[in-house]
């Protein structure tokens, strides 16, 4: 499903976030990718999600090459794909379903599929009791599952989560990590980026050391 | 077709809200547009109507030519044949101009009573040529044939109002230039306080899957609407000067003896109007769209 091809990243100003890296991942896997901050971890991630482009190397995504997609056609690659970040992105002015709503708005749903869908999803991470509130009343685990949620309600064939409990404490790590499984069992392809090895339960380990892969 | 729809619809609603969000603003935005566009719009309306009473003139390069008091005016309808550059001659006899004029000026019964008839025969020439020289050749040998008393030649005035007209047209496309430009300025720059407060919803789309075309949508609508709304703003300014000052015009017109017609804005002046204010106001989004959307870092 997704293949990194000697893949480099070099930031502007010199900084090395990734070094040569080849990997592969198939359909279906649920990865973990460890190592401390600065190892190259996110690059990675925004390496997939096209939001950064390699430096040098090719990288594949559902057999294509993303390594030089064209700008027009980036936003169709993201929809296949559902992105969680650290720190939600969430938006404020607008209430829980809302922000669930958004990407179906942006592929064009009818209003009533697209309530059905954000529905589901918002019941899936347990929240469907407050659609109606704003984010920032809620928890930051709370937060965490709409992010969840908004990445899900498309039913992406590929789950990027950058760090997703990175701002949690344990309990409700734990929590998030379990539906991390659950849409694992129910087939899709899962990214995780944790520092946090404790979280790590089944699955391959993708291990990054100054923008090496060392397992 | 239905997704579009769907889009369309949702970037039209979101337009509206964003407009009663802040309606002071708002409105103050569309009045600044309103009284921009107005200033070519009620230039172009006074022009139009110089025209076309320009247009209702005697045709302009008609030269009179007035005989002595005593003369039969047509003796010379022979000579006046021979000479060139004449392309069609027309007599008038003085009873025929008496006539006329009681009608013009409603002397009615007064023109009877006039002991003697005051006028001149008249001869009325259309040059072949209109250019000033070869008028002005022809009316030197006007005035050198037997019994002519004056030759009149309109063309010199005609030609200081049609000059005039022009200048007036230029400064009028000169004005609607500039103001143009300042009107996408505005746009540009409500339509950039926008982006800037709504920088991370712009940022989100962008990251779950939204094209650029989706995200500038809105405020393309925005743009439109609001240059439509200024236009219309316009429209009524230009339309409410023309009702105030249409009382004391037609006064002055009737000082002078003429029925004049105003003018208001015509159906097509009108659409012209909206067409270009709303074209200024998605120019203006697109410029600032287009500039944000480049400028956006992808992620924090």
């Amino acid at each position: 499903m997704i293949g990194f091809d000697r893949v480099s990243k070099r930031y502007p100003g010199g900084y090395d976030a990734l070094k040569d890296v080849t990997l592969e991942i198939e359909a279906g896997e649920m990865v973990f990718l460890t190592g401390h901050s600065g190892a190259g971890k996110s690059t990675l991630i925004k390496l997939i999600a096209s939001i950064e482009r390699p430096t040098s190397g090719t990288i594949y995504v559902n057999n294509h090459n993303v390594t030089k997609i064209r700008r027009a056609a980036i936003p169709y690659l993201r929809r296949n794909m559902g992105l969680i970040f650290q720190d939600h992105k969430l938006l404020f002015d607008r209430n829980v379903i809302q922000n669930v709503l958004l990407p179906l708005e942006i592929a064009g749903f009818s209003r009533h599929d697209a309530h059905a869908r954000a529905r589901a999803a918002l019941d899936k991470v347990g929240l469907l009791q407050r659609e109606k509130a704003n984010p920032i009343a809620l928890s930051g685990g709370e937060q965490q599952r709409v992010c969840i949620a908004r990445a899900v309600v498309s039913r992406p064939t590929l789950l990027l989560a950058d760090e997703p409990t990175g701002n949690l404490d344990s309990a409700y790590a734990a929590e998030i990590m379990q539906m991390f499984k659950a849409f694992h069992q129910a087939g899709t392809t899962i990214i995780i980026s944790t520092h946090d090895q404790s979280a790590i339960s089944a699955g391959r380990v993708i291990h990054l050391e100054h923008g090496k892969v060392t397992s | 077709m239905k997704t579009w729809f769907l889009h369309h619809r949702q970037a039209v609603t979101a337009t509206l809200r964003q407009m009663f969000s802040t309606p002071l603003a708002s409105l103050f935005t569309l009045f600044a547009i309103g009284i921009t566009l107005s200033l070519p719009t009620s230039m172009m309306v006074i022009l139009n109507n110089a025209t076309e009473i320009a247009a209702t003139l005697p045709n302009p390069n008609e030269i009179s030519v007035y005989m002595d008091e005593h003369s039969n005016g047509e003796k010379l309808k022979h000579q006046l044949s021979t000479l060139p550059n004449v392309a069609s001659t027309q007599f008038i006899p003085k009873q025929m101009a008496l006539a006329k004029i009681g009608q013009q000026l409603n002397l009615g019964q007064l023109i009877n009573d006039l002991p003697k008839n005051p006028l001149p025969d008249a001869w009325i020439i259309t040059p072949v040529s209109n250019d000033s020289v070869s008028i002005k050749r022809l009316v030197t040998q006007l005035q050198k044939l037997p019994d002519v008393d004056l030759v009149q030649a309109d063309h010199v005035w005609s030609q200081r109002l049609d000059a005039l007209l022009k200048l007036g047209r230029d400064m009028l496309l000169l004005l609607a230039g500039i103001l143009a430009i300042a009107l996408i300025a505005i746009t540009s720059n409500t339509i950039r306080l926008q982006i800037s407060t709504r920088h991370a919803e712009i940022e989100v789309s962008q990251l779950i899957g939204a094209t650029d075309r989706y995200i500038r949508r809105p405020f393309l609508y925005f743009g439109v609407m609001q240059g439509l709304l200024g236009g219309i703003i316009a429209w009524l300014i230009v339309f409410t000067c023309i009702q105030l000052l249409m009382p004391q015009f037609l006064a002055l017109g009737k000082l002078y003896d003429t029925n004049l017609s105003i003018h208001t804005l015509t159906l097509t002046d009108s659409l012209l109007l909206l067409t270009l204010s709303a074209a200024m106001g998605w120019i203006g989004a697109y410029f600032a769209v287009s500039r944000s959307l480049a400028n956006i870092k992808k992620f924090a």
